[in-house]
């Protein structure tokens, strides 16, 4: 401890290139957090899911092969179903963005907040949702990007059915990684009537919520028995498999975005070494005079490799706060990129934090233990000999 | 008198394990956002150089992708002879009526994407002139034979020349592979439409039409003459125009990776200022001396500023070469990189970075040699001889 005062002072003896370096060091721990955040919102939807007992009912052939709407009911009467909905895409564009910018589905009113127990919905706005024939609930991603309220009025226009659907919110999906819309499916199923076309016969995914983990796999195994040979066989999964599918397409992205932030933070390392070796060397009459007077090996080593350290832990804390700004006013501004998807979501989650913060301490130890040791174990008159 | 510039590169050797260093930062930049922008713009390029200025595609009004496009029969045959279509040798107009299926594909890794299938006609060889058979031959149409693009080929289980490809309840013989030039043609299965369509038992047979018009000036009459039809409520857009609109979506990934680089080239422009400005201090005597045998401020400042520039060119040539090898390497290893598209179709790129890449590189690490190096240039600069030579 009583050498604190010294590491402070070597720090503060050249405020430039100590500044220079924290900064540095400060800006790759952003950008080495802001990364993180992308594949990190991938695990957290999937850590979210992990442990529900959701099933996942679609068509084997692919998501966008059909089942008809009547299998819906067959599957709420398996034996262990608590809750199960029918779910058709309606891919609808807001006007002012002009294509598909979030999913928004047409879902039965009844049965979505017995299927999803776990979104935070206030009840009265389900049962809103309910009531009101053109209601809609949306998630607080979707709202904020487009800054709507609850009772505000849009229109979406399908771009899969021939079909505009004024809407009006009456609910919100209150959780951060919420972008998804839901609308009634009966609204939809009228409205495609009103034009003259046969309704909506058939939907594109049930989602069924088991009664207990235990008969998660009974479930899918009867249900998938049940549409064996008919025109619409089934695949049925578990949420997590399902999410995991779906986004599979993006491991390739996630796989870029990690050797970048591999390369970032080996950027790091490099800049803090040279940094400290720089220092090292210039103070190498000192260390010298240090160690002739009788300061001892693991004092000069301590001191210099502590140096380090506390610079670079400095950098990675502002580092860390300066990413959740970031990723905060990215946020509010919406979210960067429906491109992205769960990976766009922007949140900084504890792990991410751990990470940085371990990364500059890591980077510190890294970068100031070479030159810290090179200096502590040189011989005093050989220092001295080269300096004089 | 300017300093010879065997000046500053000579003193860039006399501590080369930091000018390695320092360098060796610039290069990881250099690598980090090449691979970002290589990644980028392999997708945009992908997308944008697919269609053919000529051709126009037609799908229902309000859908934006033939993926939730339909039409019917009557459409296609009435659309068939309208003026102003291009016609192949035989006379037959090139009209290529299209269904668009995306059935799950298995990777060889286990996982599963939605692959885009295309009911096609043999005349749609002559319609996307972009894409050719480059082994084996074309599907007979009828026999349940499919043709698969190049960034398909391998990816999936059986989309092999010979094997057999399985997808909802029929299996299809791989016949051929086709090259389309690296455009999105590549990722995808092409099969006979009518055996499609009947397999997907869809009520209207065809997703859209793609027709190639007869010259640049019939573009626009017949695109109103579709659009203003009431019979059918379709709508005709220039096939390279739609392709632009999906790769739109790329462009807010390009700001991304402009901001990200921009953050890491600052990050390394405060490390070569650090290292620069320790040479200057190491120099402080040679500089007053240089300075009292003559040499301008000037020509201090330009020799500081090319030492510099000399860093950030060879950190830029470590980087493009590494990021060049890691592109192919990651190429080779992942199979080329899968991008789900808006669509919802599984797009397969090769990640190459292009030269347009690499000059963005290299306007960074310019700049983060410029700017870094002013700093400490600017101090030598001014620097009063005789105080230099007195600390000396």
């Amino acid at each position: 401890m009583k050498y604190l005062g010294l590491v402070w002072a070597n720090l503060g003896r050249n405020p430039l290139r100590s500044a220079l370096t924290g900064g540095a060091i400060m800006l790759a721990v952003v950008l080495v957090c802001f990364l993180l955040t992308m594949p990190a919102g991938l695990n957290a939807i999937l850590d979210h899911v992990s442990n529900n007992t959701r099933i996942s009912v679609h068509n084997k052939a692919g998501l966008v092969y059909q089942m008809p709407y009547s299998f819906t009911r067959k599957v709420r009467q398996v034996d262990g179903v608590a809750a199960a909905v029918g779910q058709s895409w309606f891919g609808g564009a807001f006007e002012q963005a002009g294509r598909v910018t979030f999913p928004n589905f047409a879902v039965e009113t009844e049965h979505i907040g017995a299927v999803y127990p776990d979104y935070p919905i206030a009840p009265e706005q389900l049962a809103d949702f309910q009531r009101y024939r053109d209601g809609a609930i949306v998630g607080r991603q979707v709202m904020r990007k487009y800054g709507w309220k609850i009772g505000d009025r849009i229109t979406l226009r399908s771009t899969v059915w021939p079909v505009s659907l004024d809407l009006r919110i009456v609910g919100e999906i209150a959780a951060e990684r919420a972008p998804m819309l839901w609308l009634s499916r009966e609204y939809l199923d009228q409205a495609l009537k009103a034009r003259g076309r046969p309704g909506l016969g058939t939907v594109g995914i049930i989602w069924v919520r088991a009664s207990d983990a235990a008969r998660v796999n009974a479930i899918m195994r009867t249900i998938d028995e049940m549409s064996r040979n008919s025109d619409a066989e089934t695949a049925c999964e578990t949420e997590k498999s399902f999410i995991s599918n779906f986004f599979g397409s993006l491991q390739g992205f996630v796989t870029i975005i990690l050797i970048v932030t591999g390369l970032v933070a080996l950027c790091i390392v490099f800049i803090a070494a040279n940094t400290a070796s720089m220092g090292v060397r210039e103070r190498a009459r000192e260390i010298a005079v240090l160690k002739a007077i009788g300061f001892g090996r693991r004092v000069i080593f301590g001191t210099l490799l502590a140096e380090a350290v506390a610079l670079s832990a400095v950098a990675g804390l502002a580092g860390v706060l300066a990413a959740l700004g970031l990723t905060r006013a990215l946020r509010q501004l919406g979210g960067w990129s429906d491109t992205l998807g769960p990976l766009g979501a922007f949140i900084v989650t504890a792990p991410v934090i751990v990470q940085g913060v371990f990364l500059s301490l890591f980077v510190g130890m890294l970068a100031g233990v070479v030159p810290s040791f090179g200096a502590a174990r040189k011989p005093v008159v050989q220092t001295l000999h080269e300096v004089f | 008198m300017p300093l010879p510039i065997s000046y500053s590169v000579r003193n860039l050797r006399a501590r080369p394990g930091r000018s390695l260093m320092t360098a060796g930062i610039i290069a990881l930049v250099v690598v980090a956002c090449s691979l970002f922008l290589g990644l980028i713009s392999s997708l945009k390029r992908t997308l944008v150089s697919t269609g053919n200025p000529m051709n126009l595609i037609i799908m229902r009004k309000g859908s934006d992708n033939d993926g939730s496009s339909q039409m019917s029969l009557e459409a296609y045959q009435a659309i068939r002879f309208f003026d102003g279509i291009a016609r192949d040798a035989q006379d037959r107009p090139l009209v290529s009526p299209e269904l668009v299926v995306q059935p799950f594909f298995h990777t060889r890794s286990g996982g599963r994407e939605n692959v885009l299938v295309r009911g096609v006609e043999p005349i749609a060889l002559a319609v996307h002139d972009q894409v050719r058979i480059t082994d084996g031959r074309m599907f007979t149409p009828s026999a349940h034979e499919a043709v698969v693009g190049r960034g398909v080929l391998g990816r999936y289980a059986g989309a092999e020349l010979g094997s057999d490809l399985e997808f909802r309840r029929a299996t299809w013989k791989v016949v051929g592979i086709f090259d389309a030039g690296g455009s999105s043609f590549e990722s995808e299965v092409w099969v006979d439409v009518r055996e499609l369509a009947n397999d997907a038992k869809r009520i209207f047979p065809y997703s859209g039409i793609r027709l190639r018009v007869a010259s640049p000036g019939d573009l626009e009459p017949v695109e109103r003459r579709i659009d203003d039809d009431p019979r059918y409520a379709l709508d005709a857009q220039r096939e390279t125009e739609y392709y632009a609109k999906q790769s739109e979506s790329a462009n807010s990934l390009y700001i991304l990776v402009i901001g990200i680089a921009v953050l890491a080239g600052i990050g390394a422009g405060f490390g070569a200022a650090n290292t620069m400005y320790a040479a200057v201090q190491a120099r402080t005597a040679e500089i007053g001396t240089l300075r009292a045998l003559g040499f301008s401020r000037a020509s201090i400042l330009s020799a500081f500023e090319i030492e510099a520039l000399a860093l950030s060119g060879i950190g830029f040539l470590i980087g493009a070469a590494c990021a060049i090898a890691l592109a192919a390497l990651i190429g080779r290893l992942l199979g080329g990189v899968a991008f789900g598209a808006a669509t919802f179709t599984t797009n397969v790129i090769t990640l190459r970075v292009s030269t347009t890449d690499l000059g963005t590189a290299l306007a960074l690490s310019l700049a983060i040699g410029i700017c870094g190096g002013l700093g400490p240039a600017w101090r030598a600069a001014r620097l009063r001889p005789i105080e230099a030579l007195r600390n000396a």
